[in-house]
């Protein structure tokens, strides 16, 4: 097993990195935390612009097939690239778990329909999966669809739906049958997010700070609940079998796990402390020599490095088509928690400064370290807790009973 | 009107649905500051605030009788 990168992976991190000298310029940097720009269509352009470059290149969409837009490449070319634009905050993996669960489950002019454009960012999903009572218990969802001819008609809301303010479309999860058991009777639609009968409320969380240094907080500025009044939408709209979406779903959140993302999230952070750590020194004393820090340096470059190889196998195991059920699970519940142990660890290094925002006048490195404290923890609930990442590593990869 | 079955307000159902602008993409945006609502046992229950609804959440037999 060879754990490092060939020549010519290599020759590519050197093009990535030329590329994004050259392309990611100051109106680029400029526009990239607006709420807009990570779907391609901020309000000066110049995202979009990039993004078009990428797509030239042929590093969006990468493991995707060519017949729907795709490169029909590797996940370690896709992750090499995100890599290399995580560094500079620019999202060019999918993001979500429609694109995959779509892939998995979709009918052919699914496929041609969608793929396509969420890899040019044309198209971007809205996930409508959580309710204000059905979070972590997602089967207790009571979001109704009701066939009606050629039409299903949606009534019910959704919670936390952080895009939906923004999105083309939503990937809806929504009860089909109430008789069936929790799990078996739940579908999954798609369809735009202009069909009448949608009502989006504004939800303003501790996430919503304007003065945030761009990366720093994980999560959207603004997040929203979304209603659906006798929505009506064509048949073709179901994703999968009717009644099979608790499946659909899942697979599509455990393969939206693998990769780059997860790991990614940290590696900036963490970059980011070792580099002050070893740039800065106050009154003659430098944290770079002090024993104690570079213990728990050393020690939080350990777990970063177990995050990546977690992730090295995930995609390995899905590249050569195996069988991926827990292991995104794991993932899942540990690079969240290294996040939080990472913020935690630098805040402690810093005292009392650690914990000042951006604005203020003794803030450290513009308040980054403060404000991913406030954001690493936000990574540990959303797309399944980890306290459910855990039951299903349970259930899933150790064979133990549901209770 | 409706009356939120946690504090008793009055809640203005019609404010609460009213479409105050628009999303990027088309779907209808409402005022925040007017309530919210909750899809509960096939009816949209209304409330004055997502506090008294998350009241409502945690036992909703319980205000659904005392209503």
């Amino acid at each position: 097993m060879d754990f490092g990168y060939t020549p010519e992976q290599q020759a590519l991190r050197r093009e990535v990195r030329a590329f994004i000298a050259e392309h990611v310029t100051e109106d680029v940097l400029a526009e990239r935390g607006s709420s807009e720009s990570n779907t391609g269509r901020g309000e000066g352009g110049a995202m979009k612009r990039l993004y078009e470059k990428v797509y030239e290149r042929g590093w969006l969409g990468i493991t995707y097939p060519k017949e729907y837009g795709g490169q029909g490449g590797d996940r370690m070319t896709q992750y090499i690239v995100e890599e290399e634009f995580t560094r500079v905050d620019i999202p060019v993996g999918m993001g979500g778990s429609g694109a995959p669960a779509i892939m998995a489950a979709g009918t052919e002019e699914q496929k041609q329909y969608y793929i396509p454009g969420l890899i040019k960012r044309e198209i971007s999903f809205a996930l409508g999966f959580t309710e204000p009572h059905a979070g972590a218990d997602l089967a207790s969802l009571q979001c109704r669809a009701v066939r009606d001819g050629d039409e299903y008609v949606i009534n019910g809301q959704k919670m936390y739906t952080s895009s939906a303010h923004m999105a083309t479309h939503i990937y809806l999860m929504a009860r089909t049958n109430p008789n069936l058991p929790k799990h078996r009777g739940i579908s999954i639609f798609l369809f735009p997010m202009d069909t009448p009968g949608i009502t989006v409320r504004p939800l303003w969380t501790m996430q919503n700070d304007p003065t945030a240094p761009i990366g720093t907080t994980y999560g959207h500025q603004r997040t929203n609940e979304t209603f659906f009044e006798d929505v009506r939408i064509p048949a073709a709209s179901l994703l999968g079998k009717e009644n099979g979406g608790w499946r659909v779903g899942a697979m599509g959140l455990n393969l939206d796990r693998v990769g780059a993302s997860r790991y990614l999230i940290s590696v900036r952070r963490d970059e980011d402390i070792v580099n002050f750590v070893k740039l800065n020194s106050f009154d003659g004393y430098a944290p770079a020599k002090d024993p104690a820090i570079r213990d728990k340096i050393a020690e939080l470059w350990i777990e970063a490095q177990v995050c990546r190889l977690m992730t090295m196998r995930s995609m390995s195991i899905v590249e050569h088509g195996g069988n991926f059920t827990y292991e995104g699970s794991a993932e899942k519940t540990w690079a969240p928690e290294h996040g939080v142990r990472t913020t935690e660890a630098i805040a402690q290094m810093l005292g009392p400064y650690g914990q000042l925002l951006n604005g203020s006048p003794h803030a450290v490195e513009s308040g980054i370290f403060a404000h991913n404290l406030q954001g690493a923890f936000q990574s540990g609930i959303n797309h399944g807790s980890t306290q459910v990442m855990r039951d299903q590593i349970c259930r899933r990869g150790l064979d133990m009973p549901r209770k | 009107m409706a009356q939120c079955p946690v504090c008793g307000a009055s809640v203005d159902e019609a404010a609460v649905r009213a479409t105050t602008g628009f999303t990027a993409h088309g779907a209808s945006e409402m005022d925040p500051t007017k309530g919210t609502r909750q899809f509960h046992d096939g009816k949209w229950v209304y409330f004055d605030s997502l506090e008294c609804r998350g009241k409502f959440l945690t036992s909703p037999e319980t205000y659904v009788r005392a209503s």
